[in-house]
């Protein structure tokens, strides 16, 4: 009887490592926590949450202060990717923190943080540890006069629209987003030295960020364009984050017309454009990977331990794209090889055959030493390549120097003139008398 | 004054040519020797001055070839002259053997730097 509950107990811990997950091989995430402040937003955004579960995310719903959500257990990890719909939340429960979440997104998974105008400071804490500060007035909210959303009843022009996108295939899909999307809640800020955060969807050059019910004392922080109403960061290990101040902007909308404009558009842009942006958080777009890598003399085809100075040599790699079930070529034209000894001897661009495979021939320069072969490649909104490869370069042999220059044949012609006067001298010497 | 110390260059060289003539033949074949090395060097250096020094081992080597004969040729007349007292108990057979065998090392120097 204690055999078989052994036997029982081994066999149920096994069944986790048969899961498909999230792995190099498959980098699309799968399981999702999602944290909510109360499960009414399962109805209110099903919409959203539907479009994720037709690409198959697994979505798990918890409650933010449920005591017994955790993002890992014994050291793995039991979700790929974090959705934080909970803007109210004041202490996260079980062994969720900020600290935990930093530690999430820098182990390489993915975040979604979603603010609302009642954002509580851990929230706000969440997103500055991203990169992002939201304003700091806890009342204020974003409110345009210009491009507000027309609706039935007077409104403060909190709810605005929003066509302000930025400019990235590999973000926000190859189909243009034709309605404006609707956006109502506060706003935040990019540190322009920040070269990993991303403006998606900024408010128009008339917003600012204040308190609607009270009237402005002093002019407002936050104004016109440097408003950001969705940002994206890609850490340096290839997390995605997506940072937005609307948890309203994710629910069941319907249709939109901005003030000023006269096109009623009977479907908002919030489920195109929230749909593209999820499949570029959650890398199923824009992950690349870059194998085998091969260099080899031209003309031969095993790879040498060590290079000579002026050798004719071939460098190639292949790059595939993840396109969310599997791996394309990618096809481009601006990637670029260096051979590198303390900066760049040769820099090289890459041609492609258009199934993912780059090449490129040089000459190895006439400086001998250590070199890498580096590729360092980094495309907004594309996972970052960084590839080096080391390779030694030796000067030449004694006997592999040029010989029987023309240039030089006066000097060999006086070397051998000199050694036959010298034999004629010898004989005249020794026969006069 | 002019006209004196140009007849005084004159008598000068016609000196200096009446006594060379009365140096003995071997010694003279021996300075036509040393002229014809020193003559090649000359040749060798315009031509690197008008072409550029690329193989620079080559030049090197050529001229050293004839420097190097130039000075062993002069050490082989110094010690043949029967006038130098220095020399005066050496035989002029070793001075010879002396000659062609640090010419042969000279060569063999040069074949090797010639690239």
């Amino acid at each position: 009887m204690a055999k078989l509950l052994l036997y029982l107990t081994l066999a149920t811990s096994l069944i986790p490592l048969f899961s498909v997950a999230f792995s190099p091989e498959n980098p699309t995430d799968r399981r999702v926590l999602v944290l909510v402040d109360d499960f009414a937003i399962k109805s209110s955004h099903s919409l959203y949450f539907g479009s994720l579960t037709s690409r198959g995310f697994q979505l798990e719903f918890k409650l933010a202060d449920d005591p017994n959500i955790g993002l890992q257990r014994y050291g793995q990890y039991l979700y790929d990717a974090l959705v934080l719909f909970c803007p109210s939340v004041e202490r996260f429960g079980g062994s969720i923190d900020v600290a935990s979440i930093v530690d999430f997104v820098d182990s390489g998974h993915d975040l979604i943080v979603a603010a609302d105008s009642n954002a509580s400071d851990l929230i706000r804490e969440v997103a500055t540890e991203c990169g992002v500060d939201f304003d700091e007035d806890p009342a204020a909210m974003v409110i345009d006069h210009i491009n507000y959303a027309v609706s039935n009843f007077d409104g403060d022009h909190t709810l605005i629209a929003s066509d302000d996108f930025i400019k990235a295939d590999v973000i926000l899909g190859s189909k243009k987003i034709e309605a404006p999307v609707l956006f109502q809640g506060i706003g935040h800020s990019l540190n322009p030295a920040n070269s990993l955060v991303l403006k998606v969807l900024s408010a128009s050059s008339s917003a600012y960020s204040a308190n609607p019910k009270s009237k402005l004392s002093n002019p407002p922080s936050l104004t016109g364009s440097a408003i950001s109403l969705v940002s994206v960061v890609q850490a340096r290990n290839n997390a995605r984050i997506l940072i937005t101040g609307s948890l309203s902007m994710f629910s069941n909308r319907s249709g939109v017309q901005k003030a000023g404009s006269s096109i009623k558009h009977e479907k908002s842009g919030n489920e195109q454009f929230l749909t593209e942006i999820s499949k570029w958080v959650f890398h199923e777009r824009g992950h690349l990977k870059a194998v085998n890598v091969r260099h080899h003399k031209v003309g031969e085809s095993d790879e040498p331990a060590i290079y000579r100075i002026n050798d004719d040599l071939e460098y190639s790699v292949e790059i595939y794209e993840w396109s969310g079930t599997s791996w394309e070529p990618y096809v481009s034209d601006d990637v670029q090889v260096q051979f590198y000894m303390m900066s760049p001897y040769v820099l090289k661009t890459l041609s492609t055959d258009q199934k993912g495979h780059y090449s490129a021939e040089f000459k190895v320069p006439d400086v001998y030493g250590v070199f890498q072969f580096k590729v360092e490649y980094q495309r907004l909104g594309y996972t970052s390549l960084s590839l080096s490869k080391q390779i030694p370069v030796r000067p030449y042999r004694h006997n592999e120097y040029e010989r029987f220059l023309p240039a030089a044949y006066p000097y060999y012609g006086s070397a051998f003139s000199m050694m036959a006067g010298f034999f004629i001298f010898t004989i005249v010497h020794l026969y006069s008398k | 004054m002019a006209r004196s110390t140009g007849k005084d260059a004159q008598a000068l060289f016609h000196s200096l040519r009446s006594a060379y003539a009365a140096t003995p033949t071997t010694l003279k074949i021996i300075d036509l020797y040393v002229g014809f090395a020193v003559f090649t060097a000359l040749i060798q250096v315009v031509y690197m001055a008008i072409v550029g020094s690329f193989p620079f081992n080559s030049f090197l080597s050529g001229v050293l070839s004839c420097v190097g004969t130039a000075v062993l040729a002069v050490c082989l007349r110094i010690q043949v002259n029967k006038d130098n007292k220095e020399f005066k108990d050496l035989p002029p057979e070793r001075a010879f053997a002396d000659f062609v065998l640090c010419n042969l090392v000279l060569h063999l120097v040069i074949m090797n730097f010639l690239g």
